[in-house]
């Protein structure tokens, strides 16, 4: 099998690199088109887990965008409920081949640093995350400590 | 009655005697069930009541009702003469039945059903003989089943439960060790107890699913030959209606394909019922039986993940499911298509009035979904039960997936019953298909909300077919001039053109006048088929006059520029030349360039090839499509230049062309159907058709292409529209034209893009790792392909980027469609030779195939925006005033050129396109004057340059719509 080299490239650079807050990368044994890591947000209320993703490549990578999926459940404006995040640097219209998977990956950590209510996925969660923000710490906040996975030690 | 622990095996060797026979045990012998012995019996008659008959006086003792249907078999060939196979089911060792031999049969399908009487420890011991008229019958393979087991896994329901059984023989000669001998299935049906009311052996008591699975055969060998309990016995809940209503159905007939030897892949995705109460559900071992099988659910579209690229070459047969590491290429199931087959005449029969009320598997319920195990429902559950053969699981992150074990494959979203009107079935192989009652109609795929969309986009369409049908109009055939008579090709030009193709002759008619027979097709033409639809330079031009320059469209036709009149044309201004300098033809160029000349062209060939009588073809309207497939294919090609005599069943009328016109507007409707995965839409809200990369799942898809091909080549020759047309580039591939990387944009905008961004940036610097191969995926399955020799090796730079491009954009326009493509044109070419499509160039033959329509400008222009203009710019006002003032000819071909057709929706302007969604035509203000307009076919948007006037304004818009490529510029 002739996986592309340019995933094989990209993962190992991404393994290599030292992002705090991206980690435990890795491909899966038998499909290099599907990789999996754990975002490790550096905000409140996020800063209280981590978060593992999934990052599914098309075939025809890098002619066409990955695509990102939370596997672990997040309170988040711009997360929906299945997972679904919607991130422009990975849509029809501004997708590049030149893009690379860690700009992609900033991007995401930068979105869930820094929820964007202007573009919600979730209408309700922008809602109260505008209108009333303590409430929505305090419920994103809860909602992590119920759902996510630990923070690495270090 | 050994074994606190709970191991089958260690229950087996402690318990059983050697013969099998497990004894009806007293319930209370279980110390760790709290439920009393009192209660087991009585609840479990009582809960039984729903399904189960409990009443034929053994009630009270805990007897309840079995019925078990003994299928079939699949024996391991000997290789001496063939068995006469029976089966012997004992219930306890007891209450001998038996089935009827078949004979001489290593599959044999018996379909007896039975009905036993059993306790829920009841043992099943089946026994497959071989009988001889001379000796004693000889064991085939046994097997003895605890129902203790099943009841534990399913929570004491079986219903419609299809139990495949691995058989096993005891060979006298190696120590008594056991071999499988083959695998038998079974049906169990009509028990539902209360499991929380029975009480269960103690030897079963811990059973967890995972130790069953297992089968511990050395242990199982030293305790005799009867305790496989339940290593290799898998199980499946099984569609009522496939069961009910089509018990002869061979289940399992598509075992014996699989060469590998290991357990046939439908089997194996069985198996995982079992296991739906393990705790990991994300990783599995099916029963050691080879068939590893790692399900990760992939994100939309619901592909497995699990994907290897096939590298021998052939066009990838096997599809991958989340199960299926087993599969091979005779394995194939049907995920994407309609099955257009005879199939439907089955379904007419008189299955259809049963199918109707059966159709909704909505009583199939799994088990699954009614366990009561917490940790399997994280979510609260929808009330919704799955339909039959679907399983919720949890993958590694505790997410939930839904597993069709019909089809093996995963998906994140919850199956939608089917609709109504639709049954679930399988064909004599063993592949899942589906039946729409509604139609008649059989589909390889299951229906999903985007697919029915579709389907319903196109059977909305149905309704307006035959109005449709009645708009169409091209140029009558009166006004048609035998202008042909001019065309000679002159002597001395003969052999400067090399040798004629394979299976042409040119020969000479009385009156010295030479022509060509082209006898594979059968037909005669006054043109060369080396010239035709060629441009043959003119030799000997003189010079230009002064200020004017010769130009070349992107087409690579030649134009003339005025430098002194800023005006271009495509006359040639030399003396004489103007209405002297004749193209190939020998008629004026710039009539040539009329598609009302070329047509004449066209027909003048059909008509002087046409042969005398006539066909009939005979149709039932609801078999149309079937009726039709085997009429066209069963005659000799070129019999279909028969005039047509088209019936339809039991609307006996003469066919004076009005019959015809129907017939092919309705069968070309049908036959471009996107269910059936031959064609489908260039994406998703561009209607155009493509041919579909995974036609391959329709077995039979290149005979329909063949026949697509004859039909479209009648509806050219005999001049009768069809119902909707092909993307440009596939017409081009129709005239043997290159594709340009333009023509990735109408099917594929985003590798477009891509690829453009190749072209325009550097690509030295960007880490792009491009080489020359690349991948695509059909139905989950990568495909690789190297672009050039050696093009694993060799790195895409600046230098080489061009030809990458140029490879890309070939490969990007035939990938998985180049067999097909080649069989339609084949299908084609023997109808209406190819070469008379010359003339043409892509627009005009979608003219020609779907015909023009009146276009109501009033609602164009009602329903068009305007960017950097409004309603009263000059330029709009005059744009409305060449719209209203031209032909139905060129106000097609303008909508086509902005459009990408020259048909209107249904629901006129207002429901126009785009790549996007609904896209109004727009006009939008780009460039300068000198400029010619352009057009954004995805977003059916026109740029038109601000010109200076009326008159500027026509002659570039004229020029852009006659334009093949329409994006030049001056």
């Amino acid at each position: 099998m002739t996986a592309p080299r340019r995933l094989r490239k990209e993962l190992s650079d991404l393994q290599d690199s030292t992002i705090k807050s991206f980690r435990d990368i890795k491909a899966d044994d038998d499909n290099l088109l599907r990789w999996t890591g754990l975002i490790v947000p550096d905000n409140p209320p996020y800063n209280k887990g981590a978060f593992r993703i999934e990052i599914n490549f098309p075939a025809e990578y890098p002619f066409k965008p990955p695509k990102i999926n939370f596997k672990t459940k997040i309170y988040h404006p711009n997360i929906d409920e299945k997972g679904q995040v919607c991130l422009p640097i990975i849509s029809t219209e501004n997708w590049k081949p030149a893009t690379r998977t860690d700009q992609v990956v900033q991007a995401l950590i930068a979105l869930i640093n820094d929820p964007e209510p202007e573009h919600p996925l979730r209408a309700e969660l922008a809602e109260e995350f505008l209108k009333d923000k303590k409430k929505f710490m305090k419920n994103a906040e809860d909602y992590t400590r119920k759902h996510c996975e630990k923070r690495p030690a270090d | 009655m050994a074994d606190g622990n709970g191991l089958p095996a260690g229950a087996a060797s402690g318990g059983i005697d050697a013969s099998g026979q497990t004894v009806i045990r007293a319930a209370a012998d279980s110390s760790t069930n709290t439920t009393t012995t009192a209660n087991a019996g009585a609840g479990a008659a009582g809960v039984a009541s729903g399904s189960t008959s409990s009443g034929n006086g053994s009630g009270n003792q805990g007897y309840h009702q079995l019925s078990v249907t003994i299928e079939e078999a699949s024996l391991r060939n000997n290789g001496f003469l063939k068995p006469n196979p029976y089966v012997e089911l004992l219930i306890d060792s007891k209450s001998k039945r038996k089935t009827d031999l078949v004979k001489n049969s290593y599959l044999p399908k018996w379909n007896e059903e039975f009905t036993v009487l059993i306790t829920p420890n009841s043992t099943l011991h089946f026994k497959v003989l071989d009988h001889s008229s001379f000796r004693k019958d000889a064991m085939l393979g046994e097997r003895i089943i605890h129902l203790a087991h099943i009841l534990q896994h399913y929570n004491g329901r079986c219903e419609f439960l299809e139990l495949t059984i691995d058989l096993f023989v005891t060979s006298k000669s190696q120590d008594n060790r056991q071999t499988k001998s083959g695998e038998l299935v079974a049906i169990l049906n009509g028990l539902k107890l209360d499991m929380s009311k029975v009480q269960i052996q103690p030897q079963q008591q811990n059973g967890n699913a995972i130790q069953a699975v297992n089968p511990v055969i050395s242990d199982a060998a030293a305790a005799g030959r009867s305790c496989m309990i339940s290593g290799g016995v898998r199980a499946r809940m099984r569609l009522r209606s496939n069961s009910n209503r089509e018990g002869e159905m061979p289940a399992a007939t598509n075992r014996s394909p699989v060469p590998n030897g290991t357990v046939d892949a439908r089997r194996s995705g069985a198996a995982p019922i079992w296991e739906q109460q393990q705790q990991q559900p994300s990783l599995r071992m099916v029963n050691g039986s080879g068939t590893a099988t790692a399900s990760y659910p992939q994100q939309q579209p619901p592909l497995p993940a699990p994907i290897q690229a096939n590298h021998n070459g052939r066009p990838p047969l096997t599809q991958m499911y989340a199960n299926g590491v087993g599969q091979t290429a005779d394995n194939v199931t049907p995920a994407a298509v309609y099955m257009p087959t005879v199939m439907t005449a089955g379904v007419g029969g008189g299955g259809v009035a049963m199918g109707m009320g059966e159709a909704q598997p909505g009583g199939a319920v799994l088990p699954v979904s009614q366990t009561s195990d917490p940790q399997l429902q994280p979510q609260p559950a929808d009330d919704e039960p799955l339909p039959a053969g679907w399983e919720i699981r949890l993958d590694q992150y505790g997410r939930r997936y839904y597993v069709d074990h019909n089809t093996r494959s995963t998906y994140w979203e919850k199956p939608t019953p089917l609709p109504p009107g639709w049954e679930i079935r399988k064909d004599g192989r063993g592949r899942v298909y589906y039946v729409d009652h509604n139609t008649r109609k059989t589909t390889w795929q299951r229906p999903n909300s985007e697919r029915l969309m579709h389907f319903q986009h196109w059977q909305g369409q149905r309704a307006h077919v035959v109005a449709q049908g009645n708009q169409r109009f091209l140029y009558s055939q009166q006004q048609q001039q035998p202008t042909a008579v001019t065309a000679q090709v002159t002597q001395d030009d003969e052999d400067a053109l090399g040798a004629l193709p394979d299976g042409w002759e040119k020969k000479v008619q009385s009156d010295n006048r030479v022509y060509f027979v082209n006898h594979k097709n059968r037909t005669t033409q006054w043109e060369d088929p080396r010239t035709q639809g060629q441009e043959v330079s003119l030799i000997n031009e003189g010079p230009l006059p002064p200020g004017w320059e010769i130009r070349y469209t992107a087409a690579g036709e030649r134009f003339f520029v005025d430098h002194n009149t800023r005006r271009t044309t495509f006359d040639d201004p030399r003396p004489g030349a103007p209405k002297g300098a004749k193209g190939v033809y020998g008629v004026p160029r710039a009539y040539e360039r009329s598609f009302r000349w070329k047509l004449s062209q066209f027909r003048y060939l059909c008509q002087s090839n046409a042969l005398p009588s006539h066909i009939k073809i005979t149709v039932t309207r609801q078999t149309l499509f079937e009726d039709s497939y085997h009429q066209i294919m069963r005659l000799p090609a070129y019999e279909l230049r028969r005039r047509l005599y088209i019936i339809f069943r039991g609307e006996e009328g003469l066919d004076y062309g009005g019959v015809s016109r129907e017939w092919f507007f309705l069968l070309s409707h049908e036959v471009l159907n996107p269910m059936y995965c031959l064609f489908e839409y260039a994406n998703k809200n561009n209607y155009s058709l493509q041919i579909n990369p995974a036609s391959y799942v329709n077995p039979d898809h290149l005979q329909y292409f063949k026949f697509i091909g004859r039909f479209i080549a009648m509806a050219l020759y005999h001049g009768r529209f069809i119902y909707s047309g092909f993307t440009m580039p596939f017409y081009k591939r129709m005239l043997n034209k290159k594709l340009t990387i333009k023509d990735i944009e109408t099917i594929d905008p985003e590798f477009y893009n891509s690829l453009i961004w190749v072209k325009d940036n550097n690509i030295d610097e960007c880490g792009l790792e491009l080489w020359f191969s690349v991948d695509f995926e059909v139905l989950g399955q990568i495909i690789h392909h190297e672009l050039k020799e050696n093009g694993e090796k060799e790195r895409v730079t600046e230098e080489n980027k061009e030809e990458y491009i140029t490879l890309m954009t070939e490969w990007r326009m035939t990938r998985g469609i180049e067999q097909q493509t080649k069989t339609f044109l084949e299908g084609f070419n023997e109808v209406v030779p190819l070469e008379w499509l010359k003339y043409f160039d892509e627009r005009e033959l979608e003219l020609i195939l779907c015909g023009m329509q009146d276009v109501d400008v009033e609602d164009w222009q009602r329903n068009t925006i305007y960017r950097h203009y409004n309603r009263n710019s000059k330029q709009v006002v005059w744009f409305w005033q060449f719209v209203r003032e031209t032909d139905n000819e060129k106000r097609a071909r303008l909508l086509q050129f902005v459009t990408g057709t020259c048909r209107v929706p249904v629901g006129g302007f207002a429901e126009l396109m785009g790549s996007n969604g609904p896209q109004r035509f727009c006009i939008e203000k780009v460039g300068k004057e000198t400029w010619l307009p352009r057009s954004h076919t995805c977003f059916n948007r026109l740029d038109l340059p601000p010109y200076k006037s009326y008159d500027q304004l026509v002659e570039k818009l004229t020029f852009a719509i006659e334009e093949t490529e329409g994006f030049c510029q001056e």
